[in-house]
């Protein structure tokens, strides 16, 4: 009987904490609200672009072969026509730019002369002698899951269109060729950029709930009588978040390097972003605790920029980029308003595809405009919520 | 509530006419939370140098008081004037001419002693050498020299007390307001805390709210007694205790209380003042003893049997009492 007594007065406590109650139980389903919103039920699809050097051949029939186009169609057909994004782009470079920005999973070059060498293929006169590339080369970063999907639609798509010309049982090539580094990646070497974003991420915890405890304990009433403010106790409290940040920035790099973990690109870039990431998550936390009362609740509260941070971002698993428009040719998605966005994106630049500092500029400068904004609009929450006389 | 252009004009005006010694003055304060007004035009002055007692029962609106005085709260009406100058207006500068020792112990648990006065310190603007100077000097006011390095978590529920009250004096305020500072302090340290406010109204103006009438009036130059955000009284604890009756206070217990009783006790009338509350009779009288024959003497003529008697002085609680009644608040 002691039992039910304890359970009516926890339902009763409960009921009286009515915002954790709410946040608790509406977590799960908002989240799977916002998954919903943000695919629309759209089906799977992924993008290639395709960047086609080939010419149309004629044959010795008079037939004009123009295999690269028939082949580009035959991408988009493939799978009903949705499984496949097929964009054309002028450049190897800006196919490569969308691959490290992943803002494509895949990139497919056909060579030119690539329709006459089909042609050959097929033991047309107008061909010979018989040579000329006959390679396709299918470009992406192997250790992105997307690609690997990707690689293997256009791989049976382009074999099947091109057999069904030539009736030729292996006519051309897929060269496979690595974005950067990512090539000889381990899983766990591929699992590390993710795994030090949300090292970063679980800062917002302790962002909030240390500045909540101020509120909590009453502290903070007692500073509020005194020259200080909120950009004095935020700023303060804030640094040495960036400094537990950055050690454990450090701390995760020292352990994924002696458990056989190497970075392709310079590792204190990589160290650089997780210090910058680490600014703006405590920007989050910031927001969390101006929110909250008690350590409780910005306990509560925190899980909800922490569910955006991890599942939206890219750092658990990958998150397609509906661009809705390009800055200085990088396009901007819903989702590059989360710090953790850019996080994922320039430290698999630098520790995956091995790229420098000059590569991550623009996710720098994202992370700190965001850093800012954050800081910005936490301060001043903190300001009109908690420190003004009420 | 004021627009910073009217409050400039009202501070000019107010600099050239307030008395020399006011330090701190309210004008029609009123805060009020949904349907309940918690302080009702609560209009006061303070003055220089005074120990100013604020009584009130519980929920009276005493802390929502000090917290307006010392602008942690914002009035919904009326303001708060520090030497002239509007409290809400003045910012951080006027705001820390006033230390506030909270009612609740609110300290840093991980920080020692002599850390956190110095922090505090330094969140008035001291500089670093003169904070740790005053914490040093506090901490030895306040008996609490050898627990300088001690965590406040370790420290005694009387000693935190006196930590609290010592982090409201850092930055040497003009004003100190101190909310229920004896409260659960044991009688050493009681008398101690109440020397130390005793020997800061020689240099400073101090507030203080208390549910303790002997403290009101062992250390009080003035006492406001407020009921229901309302001020009922502001004055001397002489003059308050007069208002109620002079001299020594006779309580009688009795049981069931018949009508003939009161006739019988008619005699008194004019002469000193009679209380009739539930099963108790108080007169108050200069020479209250020298009326007890007589009057257990009607009571038993008129059937109504005494109990237990006490000859008491005349105190605050017999003002608090008379104002705001024997009612327990809700």
């Amino acid at each position: 009987m002691r039992l039910l007594h304890v359970f009516g007065k926890t339902v009763r406590e409960m009921r009286r904490e009515r915002l954790v109650l709410i946040l608790t139980v509406l977590f799960a389903p908002l989240f799977v609200f916002m998954y919903w919103l943000y695919f629309n039920q759209a089906p799977a699809s992924y993008k290639v672009l395709v960047v086609n050097r080939d010419t149309p051949h004629v044959t010795s029939s008079g037939e004009r072969l123009a295999v690269g186009d028939q082949l580009i169609a035959a991408l988009r057909a493939a799978g009903g026509g949705s499984l496949l994004t097929v964009d054309l782009v002028g450049s190897v470079s800006t196919a490569k730019l969308a691959l490290e920005d992943r803002a494509a999973a895949a990139a497919l070059f056909i060579p030119a002369g690539f329709s006459r060498a089909v042609a050959g293929a097929t033991g047309d006169d107008s061909a010979w002698p018989v040579g000329g590339p006959s390679e396709l080369v299918l470009m992406g970063d192997l250790t992105n899951s997307a690609y690997s999907v990707a690689a293997v639609l256009v791989s049976a798509a382009a074999d099947n269109y091109v057999r069904e010309v030539t009736h030729a049982p292996a006519p051309i090539q897929m060269i496979e060729r690595p974005l950067g580094a990512s090539g000889g990646r381990t899983d766990f070497e591929t699992a590390v950029p993710g795994v030090l974003v949300f090292a970063v991420i679980m800062l917002v915890f302790l962002a909030a709930m240390t500045i909540a405890r101020e509120v909590e304990a009453g502290t903070l009433r007692r500073l509020q009588i005194t020259r200080m403010t909120a950009l004095d106790l935020l700023g303060g409290m804030s640094a040495v978040l960036v400094l537990v940040g950055i050690a454990s920035v450090l701390l995760t790099f020292a352990t994924a390097w002696a458990l056989g973990f190497h970075s392709r690109g310079p590792i204190w870039v990589a160290i650089l972003v997780g210090a910058v990431t680490a600014i703006a998550i405590i920007g989050c936390g910031l927001i969390v605790a101006a929110c909250s009362r008690s350590v409780a609740q910005a306990f509560v509260i925190a899980n909800f920029p922490l569910g955006l941070l991890m599942f939206f971002s890219g750092t658990v698993f990958p998150i397609p980029r509906a661009t809705l428009f390009t800055v200085a040719g990088h396009g901007i998605s819903p989702f590059d308003v989360l710090p953790p966005t850019h996080a994922v994106l320039a430290l698999n630049k630098v520790l995956t595809l091995g790229e420098g500092l000059h590569a991550v500029l623009w996710e720098l400068a994202a992370l700190a405009v965001l850093s800012a904004l954050y800081y910005a609009v936490g301060v001043w929450l903190f300001q009109r919520l908690r420190m003004r006389a009420t | 509530m004021n627009d910073d252009s009217s409050c400039d004009a009202a501070t000019h005006e107010v600099k050239s006419t307030l008395a020399p010694r006011v330090v701190l003055r309210a004008e029609g304060l009123v805060k009020c939370y949904g349907a309940l007004t918690a302080v009702d035009e609560l209009s006061l002055d303070v003055y220089e140098g005074e120990i100013l007692g604020l009584l009130g029962p519980n929920g009276a609106g005493k802390t929502t008081s000090i917290s307006m005085l010392c602008g942690l709260l914002k009035p919904d009406a009326g303001r708060v004037l520090i030497r002239g100058v509007p409290i809400a207006a003045g910012g951080a500068d006027v705001r820390s001419r006033v230390g506030v020792c909270p009612q609740d112990v609110v300290l840093w648990d991980k920080l020692t002693c002599g850390e956190q006065l110095q922090f505090i310190g330094e969140m008035y603007g001291l500089a670093t050498r003169e904070a740790r100077r005053r914490a040093n000097v506090l901490l030895r006011d306040m008996n609490l020299e050898d627990k300088s390095t001690a965590l406040a978590a370790t420290l005694s529920g009387g000693m935190k007390r006196r930590l609290n009250l010592a982090l409201a004096l850092v930055h040497d305020p003009e004003i100190v307001v101190l909310d229920e500072p004896e409260a659960g302090l044991d009688p050493q340290s009681r008398v101690m805390v109440r020397t130390y406010i005793r020997s800061l109204a020689r240099r400073k103006t101090v507030i203080v709210t208390t549910h303790n009438m002997d403290e009101a009036d062992r250390v009080a130059d003035r006492v406001a007694i407020i009921d229901y955000g309302k001020l009922l009284v502001l004055d001397t604890p002489q003059a308050l205790k007069s208002s109620v009756g002079a001299g020594d206070v006779l309580e009688i217990e009795l049981g069931a209380v018949p009508g003939s009783a009161r006739d019988a006790l008619a005699f008194l009338e004019g002469r000193v003042t009679v209380e009739w509350a539930d099963h108790e009779l108080v007169v108050r009288a200069l020479d209250a003893l020298s009326l007890l024959p007589a009057v257990v003497s009607a009571l038993n003529a008129a059937g109504c049997r005494p109990g237990a008697v006490h000859v008491r002085q005349n105190s605050l609680e017999d003002v608090f009492l008379s104002l705001t009644g024997r009612r327990l608040r809700s």
